[in-house]
């Protein structure tokens, strides 16, 4: 039984943990500097469908309370081994590993830009930023949720106050005079509800830390509302902040529009303020995404898909060998340059589509098992079911169509998720059909598949083959 | 006896240790006034096979439960049986079994009242 030693404000930290980053904060200054403060309805309108999302999962985690793998779990559960490896391994795995390096990159970028003078590579600074979260994380949950409570809050209060500057004319640099809506008719606000998800995406992040929640049926729904909320207040203030102290060419222009900002409401003050702020949303981001990462690959290999050794544990009950060989993963790409080349946006917006497609069969999740098990007592439901899981469904669908407003770019993508697809499928196919032995779209039932979540389940098998009594073989 | 004018149910939940401490605490919300928790044996249909094991025993084992009964008047079971579902929810094997079944009539032997005012203070005094 794990200590249950978390509380909302835990939650809500892990949600505005993962959710705000650098990337988050590029894409803010990319949409607003299209539209104006206009942009704010397509942040909204993004934001409205990351909450049904959130709904979604705390359903879905009322009913299969308390597993550490999350959305794998209950996607095997509802459609079997075959897309759960597919969803996870590509929508969650792969894709965050490759957007967490791309924003300690960015990370890097930003204090080569601050401290010129010291001449590091932007690359030294990831690396020991990595190091030391991979340190943090193997001490355990205690210390991640530490970590996660003082970055998460000094990234919210620091953003906040310098929207909230902004939007009052405070700052001590000059107020431009220009106009505050560039567009707003319905092709131009809705177009850019798919760069708006980005500053959303990544709630779900909390399902892995529900076990250790203190009454998590209340606080683990109204955790991840509570930090979209916060988001969306936060990123509009700053929205309205751009528009008074930087011009719409210049924030278009820019790499880091939160440096810009920063520069062009504080000066000198500013720029290293955002600095700081940039530190606290990689720090967060990444350790969130390491901790997460790491407990949804050990869920993963409880219910046999990843391989067992993602199962080992230290003596802090971390999960060393995820966080190790994800932070690795990082650390390799990030001294290999590779995160900061032009094209991985390109394939930041691929892993996003996959992220995308992981909600809608979030959502699918729920209906299935409205479908399957309508009388199990569910401590969070849902409301207005199957209304709001199918306006989430095509609602991600729309966005996926509009992932970049570019056609040839947009193509491009579909083209590379393709090809991501057919490879994972082989993946998906030999693990299934070799491994697991399991018919590939046949799904578990839901009390297998809490019963997997047990140690002593695999004690057990593992013991069973070596008294060569029985195979090492998963109930069906 | 005399058949009770209010109609009274039984609710006995079969559940273990850990769940009844919940269960007592919040009785009180329901307009329950009184219950009985006794220590009993028993299986379910994985005949007592817990749910990492690999295989399910043949011969029924019978594993420590608690038996939490209360009586109360039938138009607020509903409600109550809601409330303990949510409560003893897992998902996992042996979360527990409820019983509902008709309660004839309650007598309080000390001042002989019957039905529903054996189960509440009373009327007389």
């Amino acid at each position: 039984m794990h200590e249950k030693n978390l509380g909302l404000r835990n939650v809500i930290a892990t949600g505005v943990g993962l959710i705000v980053a650098t990337s988050c904060l590029l894409s803010l200054g990319l949409g607003a500097s299209s539209i104006g403060v206009t942009f704010i309805i397509s942040m909204a309108v993004a934001g409205l469908l990351n909450a049904l999302l959130a709904m979604s999962v705390s359903e879905l985690n009322a009913l299969m309370p308390n597993l550490t793998g999350g959305l794998a779990q209950y996607t095997l559960a509802c459609m079997g081994p075959f897309v759960t490896i597919i969803v996870m391994v590509g929508g969650y795995v792969a894709c965050n590993t490759v957007i967490s390096s791309v924003e300690c990159a960015m990370f890097g970028n930003t204090m080569s830009q601050v401290l010129p003078q010291l001449n590091i590579p932007g690359s030294a600074y990831c690396v020991v930023l990595l190091v030391l979260l991979i340190i943090a994380n193997l001490n355990g949950v205690d210390v991640f949720a530490k970590v996660q409570d003082v970055v998460a809050y000094g990234l919210i209060i620091s953003l906040m106050l310098m929207g909230v500057m902004g939007c009052l004319h405070i700052g001590t640099g000059e107020v431009i005079e220009q106009p505050a809506v560039l567009a707003s008719d319905f092709k131009s606000v809705t177009g850019l509800c798919g760069v708006a998800f980005f500053l959303f995406i990544g709630v779900e992040y909390v399902v892995p830390i529900t076990d250790k929640v203190k009454n998590a049926r209340v606080n683990v729904p109204l955790g991840m509302v509570i930090s979209l909320v916060i988001i969306m207040i936060m990123q509009s203030l700053l929205v309205i902040g751009f528009k008074n102290y930087t011009t719409w060419e210049e924030l278009a222009a820019s790499t880091t529009p939160h440096v810009l900002y920063g520069a062009k409401l504080l000066g000198k003050f500013g720029t290293i303020w955002m600095a700081v702020v940039s530190i606290l949303a990689v720090t967060s981001s990444v350790n969130t995404i390491l901790s997460s990462l790491s407990y949804i690959c050990e869920g993963m290999a409880k219910i046999n898909l990843l391989p067992d050794i993602f199962l080992k544990t230290n003596k802090k009950g971390a999960p060393y060998v995820g966080i190790l060989l994800i932070g690795g993963i990082m650390i390799l790409i990030n001294v290999t340059g590779l995160s900061t080349s032009e094209s991985l946006a390109f394939f930041i917006l691929t892993g996003c589509v996959f992220w995308m497609v992981a909600y809608i069969v979030t959502h699918i999740n729920v209906l299935i098992l409205r479908k399957r098990l309508p009388k199990a007592p569910r401590t969070f439901k849902a409301p207005f079911t199957p209304f709001l899981q199918i306006v989430g469904i095509l609602g991600t669908v729309w966005m996926i169509w509009n992932i970049d407003s570019d056609p040839t770019v947009r193509m491009s993508i579909y083209k590379l998720c393709g090809i991501i697809f057919i490879v994972l499928m082989v993946y998906a196919f030999i693990w299934t059909k070799a491994v697991i032995k399991k018919p590939m779209f046949k799904a578990y039932p839901v009390k297998d598949v809490m019963a997997m979540e047990n140690d002593l389940y695999h004690e057990y098998r593992k013991n069973s083959v070596k008294k060569g009594t029985d195979k090492y073989e998963y109930i069906s | 006896m005399k058949v009770s004018d209010e109609k009274l149910s039984r609710v006995e939940i079969i559940t273990n240790m850990a769940k009844v401490e919940a269960l007592r605490s919040e009785l009180g919300k329901y307009g329950i006034t009184g219950m009985t928790v006794f220590e009993a044996k028993g299986c379910g249909v994985q005949l007592g096979t817990q749910e990492y094991e690999v295989e399910k025993t043949d011969e029924p084992k019978l594993l420590d439960k608690q038996v939490v009964m209360v009586v109360m008047p039938t138009s607020g079971v509903d409600k109550f049986l809601e409330f303990v579902e949510k409560e003893l929810y897992t998902g996992h094997i042996g979360d527990g079994k409820i019983f509902i079944s008709s309660v004839t009539n309650a007598v309080r032997v000390r001042t002989g009242e019957e039905g529903k005012d054996a189960l509440t203070e009373g009327k007389a005094y």
